[in-house]
């Protein structure tokens, strides 16, 4: 073999995708953990006083034992989910009525809400913080100038993939932020449930998700939501293989505006909530909608979307034909927004999974940045076992149960146990 | 110190890491995932170890054998967990040469083989940077700085970065020695990751002793260059041979 030509090796673009997805998600948790440690120097104080639907039932106080908080944050849970579940029943029901309209507008508005009022708090902040000579008009102005670039970024989706991306993953960092100033066991109980109910409503066969998508597909339509779509990977190898499509379902939607913590009123609330919940769709075939909860869409696929490239399939001896989906010619429908499909073969995952694995890291910050890594590193780990498991399963599977699960354990594991062995070690400068 | 001392000693011990990554790593997106799985292997073996140790510590005494106890056993478990990591490498061996044949595209290179064992080795050292070194670091953002009565000279966080970037060399290419010993069946490459990894935690064990870092630290380094240089022949040679039998095959065609 000479030198000159060497033959391209099969390492060369095996799992790409997984890091196309994994690299956003860890810009992501990035971002919140430097916003938490600049803006949060006092990690208890700022919880407390913070209404939003997630603190109706019990605001923590620091002095209460800690079976009172754990009873406070459970009920405060209790309550949350409750909520999600009714609004993302709604959405349900919205949709059943073909409101597609609605909602769609509906979602604009809330990313308008976030990217405006939260986003402009958040600067208000660290402006703060670091003492910038800004006058308000300026301000102002590039603030909804901003702002508006953002929603149409989202909405509409015309713009360079890049700016649509780098905007959804802002509004993923905005509304972390805003989780991470509940109180802490309230957040921690938060998780939990979220993932419980994760994975109860997408796979259970009343579960709200998963209707929704079967919904649907039923009805051969998208549903409006947010989902970070990475970009496709295109092989060229993989063109002339014909126009069977592949669909493995994995469905991630993320929760559009869950966390409308500021001083919205509870219809707001709701109605964020159904977004994110629209998302979600357990996506038994057709991804898909832009949803927003849980589901992770991972479409491979050769149908050839209306505005890009044809696509390559994700982990080829992972490939199914799915069979009761279309084969071929008839996706251009499925083009786009989505329904994921990624007809390129990309990998969707909901915004509201970027949410809430930044909360998780994000309090684990506000800990110690030991921490941070476990939980950074359980998430991943996390993150590529759903992959997996989707990829055996063939069928649609919710993402946030097994990275949070894995994440509150590292953490639990990291602060009890870790920590004491590893700084013992390290004071007296025992390394191995 | 501040935040430009704090990110210095961050560089400190992970730059040559970050510029591997950046060369070597970041081109092919499997070497980025061999890199993360590694790193995870390397927190549960320390997880595991410190769930073990965690009803005799906090340490009190000032005696040297416990501590020796304690090398040794996390050091026999890392091992043990590297001869773990290169079965299922194996298996993905035999996945990914499967998958190639399969598009239609040739095996895995030997140069493909040892990028995997670096990545895999690369991925050990960030993570022991990260957690001993990268974890103490969050007071050196701040206004002061830290001393340890032991070795007074220099601050702690510059002493531990110091040995971090020296033990993540050694771990990095001692898994491409290990993985290629395996491969070869060459004894003393198999052997030699274990070795110098008892080697320079046995070191380590000088810093207990008062002004004990200043001669064990320049001998980390020392057995950190000797890995290097081993694997650098190592790779070489390798090469060499591999690329001597690709010209006799086609000469003879």
């Amino acid at each position: 073999m000479d030198s000159n030509r060497k033959p391209k090796s099969v390492l060369d673009s095996v799992g790409e995708e997984i890091v196309r997805i994994i690299t956003p998600v860890s810009i992501c948790m990035l971002l919140v953990v430097i916003l938490v440690s600049v803006l949060n120097n006092d990690s208890d104080s700022s919880g407390s006083s913070f209404p939003s639907i997630a603190t109706y039932a019990y605001t923590e106080n620091s002095s209460d034992s800690n079976w009172d908080k754990l009873k406070g944050a459970l009920l405060n849970a209790l309550v949350f989910v409750v909520v999600v579940t009714a609004v993302t029943f709604l959405l349900v029901l919205l949709f059943y009525f073909r409101c597609t309209k609605f909602l769609k507008y509906y979602m604009g508005f809330s990313s308008f809400l976030v990217l405006g009022f939260m986003g402009g708090e958040i600067s208000l902040f660290l402006i703060g913080k670091f003492r910038v000579p800004i006058d308000c008009v300026t301000f102002g102005l590039s603030l909804f100038n901003f702002t508006v670039v953002g929603v149409l970024a989202v909405f509409m989706s015309k713009t360079a993939i890049i700016i649509t991306q780098g905007y959804l993953v802002v509004i993923g960092v905005l509304v972390a932020y805003w989780f991470t100033l509940l109180p802490e066991w309230t957040t921690w109980v938060l998780l939990v449930a979220m993932a419980l109910y994760d994975l109860a409503a997408v796979l259970l066969p009343g579960g709200p998700l998963r209707l929704l998508v079967e919904l649907a597909i039923s009805r051969d339509e998208d549903i409006p939501a947010l989902v970070y779509e990475a970009r496709p990977v295109i092989n060229p190898d993989s063109v002339p293989r014909g126009a069977v499509v592949q669909r493995r379902v994995w469905r991630e939607t993320r929760d559009n505006d869950l966390g409308s913590d500021e001083n919205l009123d509870s219809t707001s609330n709701l109605n964020s909530t159904v977004n994110s919940g629209l998302e979600s769709n357990s996506g038994l075939e057709r991804l898909g909608d832009e949803n927003e909860r849980n589901g992770v869409d991972v479409e491979d696929g050769q149908v050839s979307r209306a505005d890009s490239e044809l696509a390559a399939p994700l982990i080829q001896h992972r490939i199914n034909v799915r069979m009761n989906l279309q084969e071929g010619g008839s996706n251009d429908d499925f083009a786009l927004e989505g329904i994921g499909l990624g007809s390129s073969g990309a990998i969707k995952l909901g915004l509201g999974d970027f949410i809430f694995y930044s909360v998780l890291v994000a309090r684990a910050a506000m800990y110690d940045f030991m921490t941070v890594y476990a939980c950074y590193l359980a998430i991943i780990a996390g993150l590529g076992i759903t992959l997996m498991l989707l990829a055996f399963y063939q069928k649609a599977l919710p993402a946030l149960p097994v990275s949070v699960l894995l994440g509150v354990l590292f953490y639990l594991l990291t602060r009890l146990l870790l920590e004491t062995f590893v700084v013992q070690c390290s004071m007296n400068l025992l390394m191995f | 110190m501040t935040v430009g001392a704090g990110i210095g000693y961050a560089l400190l011990a992970l730059g040559p890491s970050l510029s591997l990554f950046i060369s070597v790593i970041s081109k092919k997106p499997f070497l980025i995932l061999t890199l993360l799985s590694s790193t995870l292997v390397w927190l549960m073996s320390l997880i595991v170890m410190s769930a073990l140790w965690r009803a005799f510590l906090p340490l009190k005494t000032a005696a040297w054998w416990p501590y020796t106890i304690l090398i040794l056993t996390s050091v026999g478990f890392q091992e043990g967990l590297r001869i773990l990591f290169w079965k299922v490498y194996k298996k993905l061996e035999d996945i990914l040469d499967a998958f190639a044949d399969r598009v239609s595209k040739p095996r895995l290179f030997m140069t493909d083989k040892m990028q995997i064992a670096l990545a895999g080795g690369l991925g050990h050292g960030v993570a022991h940077a990260v957690f001993f070194c990268l974890g103490l670091l969050t007071p050196a953002f701040g206004p002061a700085t830290y001393y340890v009565e032991k070795c007074s000279k220099i601050p702690f966080f510059l002493v531990s970065a110091i040995i971090a970037l020296a033990f993540s060399t050694i771990h990095t290419f001692s898994m491409v020695i290990a993985f290629s010993g395996y491969e070869e069946g060459n004894k003393v490459d198999k052997c030699f990751a274990p070795v110098v990894h008892l080697i320079a935690a046995m070191l380590t064990l000088t810093n207990l002793a008062f002004g004990g870092c200043m001669i064990g630290i320049p001998l980390l380094y020392c057995v950190a260059i000797v890995t290097l240089v081993h694997c650098g022949k190592m790779a070489w040679r390798r090469l060499i041979e591999s690329r001597s039998r690709e010209g006799n095959l086609s000469n003879s065609q």
